[in-house]
């Protein structure tokens, strides 16, 4: 096999998943690190948002791309609500308990799904599309657009951590939260902001996943390990992490298949994750180890 | 809070023994299927079909004195569990004489061994494709109208190597239905007429890209993909990938694949290679038949499995008024009504069918999937056809023996 | 309906709830004594059934098997195997926090899927394992449900005596201890990892017990059995529910939880069929509801964790 069929067939594609991948990841870091546990609802919330932008597109007649903006946003307030609604209650237990609260959840976020747009697989636009040749790589647009959303929204996400006083207070409160509290920082604000960028890269997450393959009402759930695979590798509470994280776990899944039995291919995030738990629990990029 | 809950729940269960007190002497059959789960994009239309030949059968006259076919609706969400819990509500609660159904061979498993088998009532499956099916010890009581994987996948590996098919790649999905058509087909395709699998690979549904996968399959030269998959999920996107980064010139794929979705969503007009296999009636036009009164009621005839599902329904319906709406000796019956001997009967015929029983003249059933002569064991050995994709879906390209 | 449908109605509905009952025991031996987040009950479940199936059926080509052994035999195997899977899968895991433990766990019974459904040497693969041999099948069909209810009864009341023993005796004291405090049962010298893994493999084993009573009820197991909905999360709203921590909760619960299931499936699949479809997806965003109210108004679910003599002065037990 020569180079480019190896670009072509395993890398290119282990790069487009790993974008998705990442999207989902940067946002399971924020929550694990700002609100302390897994949520195990992410990725039927990116789900909830890949059909959010076909119901859009649907209605519309706009292109895909064009409904991304609405899902974000419709996906972030939902986000905020289900927080405001069913996790804030549980805030003084334990957390586990809120663990236990989001796979409920993520059971009724695709319940909803599954009523509102029915159980077929859907798609953004009809046809196939055939890759571009540049220069012996095949590349199709949306692959494109993928990587390159991921990276702007990671890049702003960046900027805006490092940056503003809001990011600032965020990371605060994922170092120390009681400390934040004393310095003046309102934590209530924090978490409605951090749910509003998880639910704003969920939905990002689950509309590349859509475009570049299909919408089903499993697929954020079949998202959900490799998401989790990805932000532990890279290390819990670093952003840059998860994207490396996502990567990773999206490349070596597609490079499996080379060494063991495609049947298996499901299993390769998973081995990463334990991997990773066993050897450095603390990520690639020294993370922190909740 | 404890007590509440134990009245809700003996309030529930008062109620739906109340609402279940039946109308004078209705028959009834429970329609069994995949509704949640894996399958559900499938079901719909084949519980329709079902339903179709319960209205015909009621628009016609009935079961036995004028009584209303009821086919009352269970949920087997394709799994074990789901199953047994169907079959038994339908049968000691709904009180049904016969079972069309379930869709999933793990669950037509499970429902037979713990219920229906032991509680005699007859179980024909449309889409229960598992060989393990055929060696249930089931006091002839479980039966099928779709071929045992082997069967087609048999089949299939015949037609391509008369067609002149060369070296073949196949990719099927990790579940009953994949393994046993692709098992099937290497054994015959390779051990039995010398042909060449050049890569045999199985993959899990719901990942985002076998691009990998197909690259893998393509190594060894096959110009022909061979998919046994089902064309609403999995195997759209692998088709699909396929195409758009040009792996494989030809596309074979069996009755799964021969579905709706896989036209519109990939285009006619990208489809020119492609065939794919399904079980239908033979030389006669009783499918015409079908495909026209399914369209009439709204349906979809190329729908997956709804021939199969109409025959089941349509069998047991003529079985019943055979044993007078009873369940006892439907088994018998179905094999009285179908097996080979006797004055055609086509899709739809209920009146013509009552008055030959009647009058004690035998009857035989050529369905719209096939004729259904069940062997001993219940299976049919089911006649294919393999389709092309035309102006107007799918079309026949030949028959496949 | 006639008086003889309803009983059999009930009949299985009792052989299912006790089925779940063992499964939803032995979740709260991890989770209720030992405050461990199992989410992979499917694969716990998945290798008991299989392991019972290969000791009893008959042989067949290609698979391992053809032992063909008594039921019982087949019963302990699958016990004995559940906890031989949960032994390294608890090595390994527990000492993750709680929240790496559940996806870690979610994880494993994917691999246990995998391999059950890819490895047809071992499990006849995609296929399932049919044949499997039913205590007292061959009498009638309601005789043999009541014998059937009244082997998984004996079953069940076995394990729940044991289990309510041992956490009356000293060693439930300490898993409590642990579950509670950590730091302080350390301090005292338990062997606080060695404990754990205890229960874990404890409640394994109870759990692939349940999945081989379920395969010779059905006298088959198919992989489409390993279903995270009805083997996983049904299991964890029963016992969360029915009160984690007690062992009559769990029972009570599995029974609440499967009677509101299957009965009000009678209702949804009267709809007309668009109706239908979304009435059992309805159906299931109800039970994620449940699930939220149950843990926000009633976090300690119908019956509460008992107080033990140890615990008179603290209501801290029932809160984790």
């Amino acid at each position: 096999m020569d180079l480019f069929e190896l670009l072509n067939f395993y890398v290119i594609p282990g790069i487009v998943l790993g974008s998705i991948y990442a999207l989902g990841a940067v946002g399971i870091t924020l929550i694990f690190a700002i609100l302390r546990y897994a949520h195990l609802a992410h990725g039927d919330l990116a789900t909830l948002g890949a059909f959010i932008a076909l119901a859009v597109v649907t209605t519309l007649g706009v292109s895909p791309l064009a409904a991304l903006p609405v899902a974000i946003i419709a996906t972030a307030a939902v986000a905020v609500g289900i927080d405001k609604v069913f996790y804030d209650h549980l805030r003084e237990r334990p957390k586990i308990v809120t663990v236990m609260a989001s796979l409920g959840i993520a059971l009724m976020i695709r319940a909803v799904v599954q009523v509102v747009w029915g159980v077929d697989t859907e798609t953004y636009s009809r046809g196939i599309v055939r890759p571009e040749n540049y220069f012996g790589l095949r590349i199709r647009d949306r692959e494109i657009y993928t990587v390159i959303a991921m990276l702007a929204l990671v890049g702003v996400l960046h900027v805006f951590l490092t940056q503003s006083k809001w990011g600032k207070a965020m990371r605060a409160m994922s170092d120390n939260p009681n400390l934040a509290l004393l310095s003046g920082i309102d934590n209530r604000k924090v978490i409605i902001l951090t749910w509003v960028i998880a639910g704003g890269l969920c939905a990002a997450s689950g509309f590349f996943l859509g475009l570049n393959t299909e919408l089903k009402s499993m697929m954020g759930w079949h998202m959900l390990l490799p998401m989790f695979a990805a932000a532990i590798l890279g290390g819990v509470g670093r952003v840059e992490g998860a994207v490396l994280g996502g990567l990773i776990v999206g490349i070596a899944e597609e490079l499996s298949v080379l060494v063991i039995p495609s049947e298996y291919k499901a299993a390769m995030a998973f081995a990463i994750l334990l991997f990773m738990l066993l050897v450095r629990p603390t990520g690639l990029l020294k993370g922190k180890v909740l | 809070m404890k007590t509440k809950l134990l009245t809700l729940a003996a309030g529930l269960m008062t109620a739906t023994a109340l609402a279940t007190v039946p109308a004078k002497a209705d028959v009834k059959i429970g329609l069994i299927g995949g509704v949640s789960g894996p399958i559900a994009a499938m079901a719909p239309a084949m519980i329709d079909a079902a339903q179709l030949a319960v209205q015909q059968v009621n628009e016609q006259g009935g079961i036995g004195d004028g009584e209303k076919l009821v086919g009352v609706v269970g949920d087997s969400a394709c799994n074990p569990q789901g199953g047994t819990d169907a079959a038994t509500k339908a049968v000691n609660i709904e009180g049904v004489a016969g079972i069309v159904g379930p869709h999933c061979s793990g669950a037509v498993l499970a429902a037979a061994g713990s219920v229906t088998i032991p509680a005699g009532v007859t179980l024909v499956t449309p889409s229960g494709t598992s060989p393990e099916i055929t060696n249930l010890e089931d006091n002839d009581s479980v039966f099928r109208t779709v071929p045992s994987d082997d069967y087609q996948g048999r089949a299939l590996a015949r037609t391509l190597k008369d067609m002149g098919y060369g070296k073949v790649a196949v990719a099927y999905l990790n579940n009953d239905y994949g393994t046993g058509l692709a098992n099937a087909f290497k054994t015959e395709y390779v051990d039995a007429l010398g042909g060449e699998i050049t890569q045999f690979a199985a993959h899990e549904e719901g990942k985002a890209s076998y691009r990998s996968n197909l690259a893998e399959l393509a190594k060894g030269g096959a110009d022909t993909l061979v998919i046994f998959d089902y064309g609403d999920g999995t195997g759209l996107t692998i088709l699909r990938q396929a195409l758009e980064n040009g792996f494989f010139e030809k596309f074979v794929g069996g009755d799964g694949m021969k579905s709706d979705a896989v036209i519109n969503e990939l285009g006619a007009e990208n489809l020119a290679n492609f065939v794919s296999s399904s079980p239908v009636g033979e030389k006669s036009d009783s499918l015409d038949i079908f495909n026209e009164a399914f369209k009439g009621v709204g349906g979809d005839p190329d729908a997956i499995f709804a021939n199969t599902s109409y025959d089941a329904a349509f069998l047991l319906a003529l079985a019943l008024e055979k044993t007078g709406g009873k369940k006892e000796g439907v088994g018998a019956a179905l094999r009285e009504v179908s097996n080979g001997e006797g004055e055609a009967i086509r899709p739809g015929e209920w009146q013509k069918a009552k008055e030959l029983i009647a009058a004690g003249t035998a009857i035989d059933y050529k369905g719209a999937a096939g004729d259904h002569n069940f062997d001993a064991k219940g299976d049919v050995p089911g006649t294919f056809a393999l389709f092309e994709v035309g102006a107007d879906g799918f079309e026949v390209v030949s028959e496949m023996n | 309906m006639e008086f003889l449908g309803l009983v059999n109605y009930a009949l299985f509905m009792a052989i299912f709830i006790a089925i779940y009952a063992l499964l939803a025991l032995g979740l709260n031996i991890q989770w209720g004594f030992a405050g461990l987040f199992n989410a992979g009950i499917a694969g716990f479940f998945a290798v008991g059934a299989y392991t019972s199936a290969i000791l009893t059926t008959e042989a067949v080509d290609g698979r391992i098997g053809g032992f063909d052994l008594h039921f019982v035999i087949g019963w302990i195997g699958a016990m004995i195997a559940a906890a031989l899977v949960a032994w390294p899968i608890g090595k390994i895991c527990l000492r993750f926090r709680s929240d790496y433990l559940a996806i870690a766990s979610i994880g494993i019974a994917e691999i246990i899927r995998l391999v059950i459904k890819s490895e047809p040497a071992l499990t006849n693969g995609a296929r399932g394992i049919p044949g499997i041999p039913r205590p007292m099948s061959d009498i009638g069909y309601m005789e043999s449900q009541v014998a059937y209810l009244i082997i998984v009864l004996a079953v069940l009341i076995a394990a729940y005596v044991l289990v309510e023993r041992q956490f009356n005796a000293p060693w439930g004291r300490m898993m409590r201890a642990i579950r509670d405090n950590e730091d302080a049962a350390k301090a005292m010298g338990k062997d606080v990892e060695f404990r754990r893994l205890e229960a874990f493999i404890f409640g394994a084993a109870l759990m692939g017990l349940g999945g081989a009573l379920f395969a010779h009820f059905n006298r088959s197991i198919t992989p489409e059995a390993i279903d995270p909905m009805v083997a996983t999360f049904l299991v964890w709203i029963m016992l969360i529910l029915g009160g984690s921590g007690n062992n009559r909760g769990a029972i009570l619960g599995a029974a609440v939880v499967w009677i509101i299931w299957s009965v009000s499936e009678i209702a949804t699949d009267r709809l007309p069929h668009e109706y239908a479809i979304q009435a059992k997806y309805i159906r299931l965003f109800l039970i994620g509801l449940m699930l939220q109210l149950v843990l926000r108004f009633r976090p300690e679910g119908l019956l509460p964790e008992p107080l033990r003599g140890d615990q008179r002065s603290a209501k801290g037990g029932a809160d984790h």
